[in-house]
């Protein structure tokens, strides 16, 4: 169970960028110091770190510590690609519950690029190395494209459903000023783009950029009620289904039953669904795990819901990766920002009207077929 | 036509030299479980099954059947990208596990539950590497 009286405080987040000069270390220290002040706190209140990152060794999250001249008595870092940083939350709030730390700054980014992308994925553990990429498997384009032809043919959804996510968070980037394409989307665009990995095209597919996230968690009587962001449960699973390389579920169906009881809450009492969209495919296989329409529903289940912020469902309201860009590890911390600035009602032009409470979900860390990891929370606003 | 000597190639290890070693000959050999006699989707240093240590490799029928395919137009490393689009797919072996190989075949001719067969070309490839087979030989 998730301590109640303990959650989120603060957000911050740079803007994601193609390209810069800028370090990796100034990413987070953009994204952290606007954190602590969305949460009234002071650099000295700070007494624990987690942080989640693909590209910050050899610096680690001690080293990071010494950049920002922060003593802590809690060290965290993250494992499980972008399902790494809602589990790093989880953790934290754990910490602080038994007392390692008072107040915990969640940091997730990358100075990440098309290029680094690449480079990341020809080595991003053993079994890739060995026996994906010396068949030209295309990163995780090609094994995601497998994904969703086996879904395709197996439940009949069709590429105008999937198109319905990359168009509706389309909409709600244009209201974000952090993301990278902010220029509308049409079906017909997303049906007709260059094709990367078949059946997967151009608007299945992020954008590598470079940015960071940040939240700022303790205890919730130190900011003022409107303000508190509290998870009521969370949970997160690695490497479900041993031995299935290109499995048609993704691990949340293995906890959702117990996170919902523990929230007291189900999917239908959400008011928006901050999912992990490395791909349009995984939203609706994502959506199926978390128990918001039946397994094989998803295309149909998409087609019945308006997914923009103004929606009956909105989903991934900042646009999510697929419009915002995905700042390597920062993706799995960017759907906890969003959640806590839409509940704290400060989500501009994007903001889903008197929402109350959400999911927000993290995917990742790719082997051998499919990403291997699963994460989620629910989240409430405060009072 | 692209250097095939430029593709990345596979890590020998104690885990994984048997099948290497047996590829390089042509051959497709799986690693297979003497405890719970399942095979492997990769080699191991433990049975991901059960967790025997007894395990060995043993020659499989080189054939299987396409679950699914994607067509990569854009390979992760530049070594491919002469020949791409490239045939990605998950193929059932019959032994009992499922892999993920490349099919050297015209993309126009690959389905989803078409029968494949492994390609000797052992000197090329890095990894065992599938082509279409004719119905009923799967
Ligand atoms: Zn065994």
């Amino acid at each position: 169970m998730m301590p109640r009286d303990i959650g989120i405080l603060g957000y911050g987040e740079t803007r994601h960028v193609k390209r810069t000069e800028r370090t990796q270390f100034s990413f987070f220290a953009e994204a952290g110091r606007k954190a602590l002040e969305s949460a009234g706190l002071d650099k000295s209140d700070i007494d624990g770190i987690a942080v989640s990152s693909f590209f910050l060794a050899p610096d680690n999250a001690v080293t990071l510590c010494e950049q920002f001249g922060l003593s802590v008595s809690w060290a965290w870092q993250f494992t499980a690609g972008s399902a790494g940083p809602v589990a790093g939350v989880i953790d934290a709030l754990h910490a602080i519950d038994t007392g390692r730390a008072n107040v915990v700054l969640c940091l997730a980014g990358d100075v990440y690029s098309v290029a680094r992308h690449y480079r990341l994925m020809e080595n991003f553990n053993h079994s890739l190395y060995n026996y994906a990429a010396p068949h030209g498997f295309g990163g995780p384009n090609g094994l995601f494209g497998i994904i969703q032809r086996k879904y395709m043919e197996t439940y009949g959804l069709e590429r105008a459903q999937l198109g319905r996510i990359a168009v509706a968070q389309r909409q709600c980037a244009m209201h974000n000023e952090n993301a990278v394409f902010r220029v509308p989307l049409t079906l017909e665009e997303y049906l007709d783009a260059r094709i990367i990995a078949d059946p997967i095209r151009l608007y299945d597919c992020v954008l590598p950029c470079a940015g960071a996230d940040a939240v700022v968690l303790g205890a919730l009587d130190r900011i003022d009620a409107p303000k508190r962001v509290r998870v009521l449960s969370g949970h997160e699973r690695h490497n479900h289904l041993p031995e299935e390389p290109c499995p048609l579920s993704g691990g949340w169906e293995t906890f959702r039953d117990r996170m919902w009881n523990e929230a007291s809450f189900g999917p239908r009492d959400m008011h928006f669904v901050q999912a992990y969209d490395d791909y349009p495919i995984m939203v609706a296989i994502q959506l199926e795990d978390l128990g918001f329409c039946e397994k094989g529903e998803a295309g149909p289940f998409l087609d019945a819901h308006d997914l923009t912020w103004r929606g009956d469902l909105p989903l991934d309201t900042n646009g999510g990766q697929l419009s915002a860009g995905q700042a390597g590890a920062g993706g799995g911390l960017m759907s906890v920002v969003e959640a806590t600035r839409q509940l704290r009602r400060e989500a501009g032009g994007r903001q889903v009207a008197g929402c109350e409470r959400g999911v927000v979900a993290g995917y990742g860390m790719v082997g051998y077929g499919h990403g291997l990891s699963a994460s989620a929370v629910v989240v409430e606003r405060g009072g | 036509m692209a250097d095939d000597a430029r593709y990345p190639r596979p890590l020998v290890d104690a885990d994984n030299r048997a099948m290497l070693e047996a590829w390089r000959e042509g051959r497709l050999v799986l690693q297979r479980c003497a405890e719970c006699g399942r095979v492997a989707s990769y080699p191991r240093p433990l049975c991901p099954h059960c967790w025997s240590e007894r395990l060995g490799f043993e020659a499989a029928s080189g054939r299987g059947r396409i679950v699914a395919w994607s067509l990569v137009h854009r390979p992760n490393h530049e070594s491919f990208f002469a020949e791409a689009p490239i045939v990605l797919a998950e193929i059932a072996l019959p032994e009992g596990t499922n892999v993920i190989a490349r099919v050297v075949a015209e993309p126009e001719s690959v389905r989803s539950g078409r029968p494949v067969e492994i390609v000797s070309e052992p000197e090329r490839y890095p990894l065992p590497t599938f082509r279409l087979a004719g119905e009923g030989e799967g």
